[in-house]
């Protein structure tokens, strides 16, 4: 092919210089959001935290409909229970004895059947038997941990074998409730709560912010001072003392996240609206005749929007905190409905027998803190035109 | 066309009450339709501040402005908004004068929107099509954004801006300071074409001296806020009167070495004086090799010395 090919002398000659090929640019349009998703593709900690966001999103609100149980469906017989349960075997069968001496009868695929009854008790040698149909189970507590004793030899402890509970997955409450579906309930309300605060404090921030930067001089300092007093005082007393004043439940939660938190939005606001105003493009807008809106809303906030949106996915993680903590301390979500908080704070009375009841709400509270954090600064660096490469 | 009476403006000093920085202190000139009047000055001279005082960018502390006879100083932004119009500015920086989230077609349609003009969709595209094509950018760029064009091309963009309206007085800021050599004569060019093209008339600031001669038709010279000479282009290269006009025509390079080399040095000495104490009489006096004492204690008259040709300097009187 190349050659057949034949350099001829016109090839040398010179091109006609265009002025249309001048002005060309070559270069893909590629718009601002464009570049932006470019860019954020490009962070792998910013992906995981988008799967991760999505995944938790569909945990909890795809969950619950593929779950045969409600966050208050409980039954007692089944409290405290594993998601990995050490069964003893006797007899072909297998009993899981609970640290509160119940013995509970498993299928050996991990089903719980049934709470066994206590057909008499030895307090002498420290014994118990239970009934399981026609078979007795014995149950040595002389020694902590107690034990379930071999059915041939009284004397022998019956073989074990860990087998993971596949009723309830993440096992029980101490209500009996099921850990997995409360977690869903939980993450949830989390969620939601979460994003309906960063919301209304984001819109409440942008329009506090703008205006105090667009008015400057003396408007600007009072409305500045005011946001310094609210500062001043520690945010979670703030918010605890709304939650004691209005009456427990979803709709006062979000009122308190919401009344607080934009305070550092309106901040963040008011930086980026004081250094914009005074930006040639603005000054432009204002001697072709443009109005206040058109130049807040077209010039002035688009061109914010990078800071306000890194803030705002920042503050998810601290709502989401602020929701478990009122919750922890007992002034969240009026039960039953779970939240992570209240699911953290009752897995304390058990929390020797029963600690995966705390570490489950609390694994979850972290995954999306990380999600949201790991979002946040990959949106930081997406925003940032001196990334630009 | 323009007209320009005592125009002052001050600014306030942040922590110090009371005092202010003399940005632009009693600045007359008029300027018929059709002309160029260059400013030129060094930095921080007030001439950025008089060109935005004039638009009302500022406030004017003191003093008028009247625009084809209508006193615009006193006017609110109300009032104002059928004067916009009129008079349009050019922006120095084509960086930061073009909103980067705005598609360029935007841009250059958003004076027809802030004044109404277009009723429909295919109106305003088609005058922002024609303006594209008046200022030589293809219009299938009207979709991009500002980020992806040349320093040329934004500053074209900024015009087409300013131009749209067509206003009557455009106010050009330094509008070639910020672009390369090459460039900087394609912008001039063009202004001067539209100028043909549409009567325009020019407020040309730049501190470029060649360049103000090529395109004005006069030039004035600023110092500390302070206009201290005016005339024809020609005239004020030819026969500079104010020291400090001749010191600033001596220190334009000369593109040729020998030249160069049998060239005085630049007669201007010492850092432009703090605006916020100027010195007193001439404030020029803290530099000027002829300075008497009278200079120190009496500020020179703004007068015509021969026709058409303004200064201000004991000197001359």
């Amino acid at each position: 092919m190349i050659e057949d090919y034949k350099i001829t002398a016109a090839d040398w000659e010179p091109l006609d210089f265009d002025t249309e090929d001048a002005e060309k640019i070559v270069a893909k349009n590629r718009t601002f959001l464009g570049d932006v998703v470019f860019r954020f593709s490009r962070k792998t900690s910013a992906l995981i935290g988008i799967a991760l966001i999505v995944l938790l999103c569909i945990f909890a609100f795809v969950g619950p409909y593929f779950s045969p149980y409600s966050f208050d469906t409980q039954s007692l017989e089944f409290a405290n229970l594993p998601p990995r349960m050490k069964a003893a075997e006797v007899n072909g069968n297998y009993y899981y004895l609970s640290p509160n001496l119940k013995v509970i009868a498993l299928s050996d695929d991990g089903v719980v059947k049934s709470t066994l009854t206590k057909q008499s008790e030895d307090g002498i040698n420290k014994r118990m038997v239970f009934v399981d149909e026609d078979q007795e189970i014995t149950v040595d507590y002389q020694t902590i941990p107690a034990v379930i004793l071999s059915a041939e030899n009284e004397s022998q402890i019956a073989r074990t074998k860990n087998i993971w509970n596949s009723k309830y997955l993440l096992g029980t409450d101490g209500l009996g409730r099921d850990m997995l579906t409360r977690l869903m309930f939980g993450t949830r309300i989390s969620m939601i709560v979460a994003f309906i605060a960063t919301f209304v404090n984001m819109t409440i921030g942008m329009i506090y912010g703008g205006i105090s930067a667009y008015a400057g001089g003396m408007t600007d300092i009072i409305m500045m001072r005011i946001v310094d007093i609210i500062s001043t005082i520690p945010l979670t007393l703030y918010v605890i003392l709304i939650m004691v004043l209005m009456e427990d439940g979803f709709l006062s939660i979000i009122v308190a996240l919401s009344s607080v938190y934009w305070v550092s939005m309106a901040r963040v606001v008011r930086g980026q609206i004081t250094v914009l105003k005074n930006s040639e493009f603005v000054l432009a807008a204002r001697t072709i005749g443009s109005n206040s809106t058109t130049i807040l809303f077209r010039h002035l906030l688009p061109n914010a929007m990078g800071p306000i949106l890194v803030t705002a996915t920042m503050l998810v993680p601290s709502a989401i905190f602020m929701e478990a903590f009122l919750g922890f301390i007992g002034l969240g979500i009026s039960p039953p409905m779970a939240s992570l908080g209240t699911m953290a704070n009752d897995a304390l009375q058990g929390l020797r027998t029963a600690p995966y009841q705390l570490f489950l709400p609390a694994a979850v509270i972290c995954l999306i803190m990380f999600a949201f954090n790991f979002v946040g600064d990959g949106l930081r660096d997406a925003l940032d035109p001196k990334m630009k490469k | 066309m323009l007209e320009v009476k005592e125009l002052t403006k001050h600014f306030p000093v942040k922590g110090k009450r009371g005092r202010v920085v003399h940005a632009v202190d009693g600045i007359n000139f008029k300027l018929r339709k059709g002309e160029t009047l260059g400013l030129v000055g060094e930095s921080g001279c007030g001439k950025s501040t008089l060109a935005r005082t004039i638009i009302r960018i500022y406030e004017p502390t003191s003093g008028q402005v009247f625009l084809k006879g209508q006193d615009i100083s006193g006017l609110s932004v109300r009032e104002l908004k059928p004067i916009r119009k009129l008079m349009q500015m050019i922006f120095q920086d084509p960086y930061s004068s073009l909103n980067a989230r705005m598609t360029i077609r935007d841009i250059i349609a958003e004076p027809l929107r802030a004044h109404k003009i277009c009723h429909t969709k295919a109106e305003e595209n088609e005058l922002v099509f024609e303006m594209l094509d008046m200022v030589g950018l293809g219009t299938e760029h009207a979709l991009r954004y500002a980020h992806e064009f040349s320093g040329g091309q934004r500053q074209r963009i900024g015009i087409a801006r300013a131009l749209i309206l067509r206003p009557e007085l455009v106010i050009c800021d330094e509008p070639i300071s910020a672009l390369d050599v090459s460039i900087q004569a394609q912008i001039v060019n063009l202004l001067k074409k539209f100028q043909e093209d549409l009567n325009l008339t020019y407020l040309f600031i730049a501190h470029d001296l060649s360049m103000v001669r090529y395109v004005s038709d006069k030039v004035g010279v600023m110092y500390l806020g302070h206009l201290v000479e005016l005339c024809e282009a020609e005239e004020i290269y030819n026969n500079p009167l104010h020291p400090y006009t001749k010191g600033l025509l001596g220190s334009v390079p000369i593109p040729s070495p020998r030249l160069a080399r049998q060239k005085k040095k630049s007669e201007i000495e010492g850092d432009i004086p703090s605006p916020i104490s100027p010195p007193s009489g001439c404030r020029f006096h803290t530099r000027c090799k002829y300075a008497t004492e009278r200079c120190k204690a009496e500020a020179p008259k703004w007068q015509e010395v021969t026709t058409n040709h303004f200064v201000a300097c004991h000197l001359h009187d």
